[in-house]
């Protein structure tokens, strides 16, 4: 187990680095001076064309692009990201500002997903070709197919405008505690987690009926097992593995989506301000939160294939990695 | 009678596989319906201009805002444009995005796939580690960056879907060829002394193409659900240019999702059963061309 879990997290660090680089690219081809990006703004305007040439070469701007690349990382690592060209604020302060928030629909949106699918999902293979299953498949094809902002903007009406029931500008969470930010959370994390949840209830039934039709489910029934047991031990543990490849792969999916959905609500997100950067032609800022984001996205689904690992006895016993997967 | 059975089973009999499956994917009613759905929007969209007289760029001040009803069947936008109008003109677009986006990065897919697979070796290597490159940064963010880097415009967008859409192909064309390759037919043609390219492309690709059509499918609903979500946040499309992505713009205000449902409910509800129908068609020819994965 221990060895499976080192390979995993020493796999992220090319990956990681290798994004990174990609960022750094872009960074380079922005159309902006970097030398903006890197100082305050008030140091910056008390500065001659000569005083900023020789900070340029102080601060190694014209040295070889790999020799940058390297201490631009080193810097990121001690958490210097810079400054925002637009606004001037130091990155880190904005990035440390939003990115909860973002991190936290994003986590709640997996959780409401992870358990509408996987219960639907399951309750229409076990019951399967009866209304139950009939109706979670229709809504689970209407969901897939619906945009994610469309669904965010009938929520939005129905909950918040018309039923009062949530805040309809949900701004954010910072200050009000844990009860006070449930609610600016509800409408979003579900409006989010709502395509999530289809397309696992589809996949999960799917997966669930393969295994119910395997021959050690038929053993399991003939040697006298409770229903539940058969369903919970045999047949939920082993359909497992595809359904965690399928949440590793939507991730990504479920983290761009968190953007559209922060612009639907108002909520004061990374995302929301990822598009505000876009539209002010603030390169650095975008470069970095793309970054960032890509960064989580790769950890949750490290994260989950864990945890999927940690389920599977093959792995958890440490036998052959190769085997398991 | 007895001969005219006996024909029919002859013939039967005689018919090839795509003709089975053919007849199989009308026996599916989800699938049906979904390709009717599919083809009735596409036509009604090609067809705009015998559906309505007005342009959907057309802007008229004396009818802002208006609701549904009269001379406007979904009513007017801000600028007086009639929503019908532009819903028709608006898919064009968005369609033709979706399909092409799909098409496009099917046909990298498939080929890059297919030679990854049959060669493996170095050119595998990379292209693996690119594919799970694509696949890790969120898509949504990917688009944002490229159509940020090479601007706006239905042509870019189309690029960015193509550069971002082959993976999930790549991935189906190369897991299929390296089951294939070890298979007898494979070395039967080896031995008939048949060239590589002509084994990888015209003796093995066809056996994948199953699973690739039903991909198509479910990128096309993709893009088109994307183009939406782009163009919502004025990010996809130039906002002048008509798309179902477009029009919804109007509803990031409070004040049209509440005033003026008219704006957005009648678009969304296009997207929304375009896709449907796209995925009800791909479910149905899942089910006719893979049956284990029922």
């Amino acid at each position: 187990m221990l060895k499976y879990f080192v390979s995993r997290m020493l796999m992220l660090i090319p990956m990681i680095l290798i994004i990174s680089f990609i960022v750094f690219i872009g960074l380079e081809f922005a159309p902006a001076d970097p030398l903006t990006a890197m100082i305050s703004p008030d140091q910056m305007s008390s500065m001659t064309l000569e005083d900023m040439e020789a900070m340029r070469e102080s601060l190694g701007l014209n040295a070889p692009m790999l020799v940058r690349y390297g201490r631009w990382l080193v810097n990121l690592l001690k958490g210097d990201m810079g400054f925002s060209i637009v606004t001037g604020t130091p990155i880190t302060n904005i990035i440390s500002n939003l990115l909860p928030s973002t991190i936290k629909l994003t986590f709640a949106a997996l959780l409401v997903s992870t358990f509408m699918g996987l219960l639907f999902g399951i309750l229409s293979a076990i019951k399967s070709n009866s209304a139950i299953d009939y109706i979670s498949s229709v809504l689970g094809v209407i969901g897939i197919s619906m945009p994610e902002f469309f669904i965010g903007i009938l929520a939005l009406l129905a909950f918040a405008i018309r039923l009062r029931w949530f805040p309809a500008q949900g701004r954010t969470d910072v200050g009000l505690g844990a009860f006070g930010s449930i609610k600016y959370l509800v409408l979003p994390a579900c409006s989010l987690g709502l395509v999530l949840a289809a397309a696992l209830m589809r996949y999960t039934r799917n997966a669930m009926l393969d295994v119910l039709n395997k021959d050690y489910v038929k053993t399991a029934r003939a040697k006298g097992l409770p229903e539940w047991k058969v369903y919970y031990k045999h047949a939920f543990r082993n359909s497992l593995m595809p359904i965690s490849v399928l949440i590793c792969l939507r991730l990504p999916m479920l983290i761009g989506g968190s953007v559209v959905i922060e612009q639907v609500f108002g909520y004061a997100g990374i995302g929301s301000r990822l598009l505000t950067a876009i539209n002010a032609g603030d390169y650095q800022l975008v470069l970095v939160i793309v970054l960032l984001l890509s960064i989580v996205s790769l950890l949750a689904s490290v994260f989950i294939d864990l945890l999927t690992a940690l389920l599977d006895p093959r792995v958890r016993l440490g036998g052959d990695i190769g085997g398991a997967k | 009678m007895a001969t005219a059975l006996v024909t029919k089973q002859k013939r039967i009999k005689k018919s090839s596989l795509a003709k089975r499956n053919l007849q199989k994917l009308l026996n599916n009613k989800l699938a049906v319906l979904g390709l009717f759905i599919v083809v009735t929007m596409i036509l009604l969209c090609i067809a705009a201009p015998l559906l309505t007289p007005y342009d959907p760029g057309k802007i008229s001040l004396f009818e802002r805002d208006s609701a549904p009803g009269g001379e406007h069947i979904f009513g007017t936008d801000k600028l007086g444009r009639d929503v019908f109008a532009r819903i028709l003109y608006g898919g064009r677009i968005s369609i033709l995005i979706g399909l092409s986006g799909a098409l496009g990065g099917m046909i990298l897919g498939v080929v890059i796939g297919s030679l990854c697979g049959f060669f493996g070796g170095i050119l595998d290597a990379i292209f693996v580690k690119v594919a799970e490159l694509v696949s890790i940064v969120p898509q949504l963010l990917l688009v944002l960056i490229l159509s940020t880097i090479i601007g706006p415009g239905v042509p870019n967008l189309i690029y960015v879907f193509i550069f971002t859409g082959w993976v999930a192909t790549f991935r189906l064309v190369r897991g299929r060829f390296f089951s294939l390759r070890e298979e007898s037919f494979v070395e039967a043609c080896r031995a008939f002394g048949i060239g590589s390219l002509s084994i990888a492309f015209k003796h093995i690709l066809p056996n994948c193409l199953g699973p690739v059509a039903v991909q198509l499918t479910l990128n096309t609903a993709g893009f088109i659900l994307q183009e939406a979500a782009l163009s919502f946040l004025g990010l996809g499309v130039p906002t002048g240019v008509p798309t179902w992505g477009n029009i919804m713009n109007a509803a990031k205000e409070i004040i049209t999702i509440t005033e003026s449902p008219w704006l957005w409910i009648p678009t969304g509800v296009a997207i929304a059963l375009f896709v449907l129908g796209v995925n009800f068609f791909g479910d149905g020819l899942r089910d006719v061309l893979d049956p284990s994965q029922l």
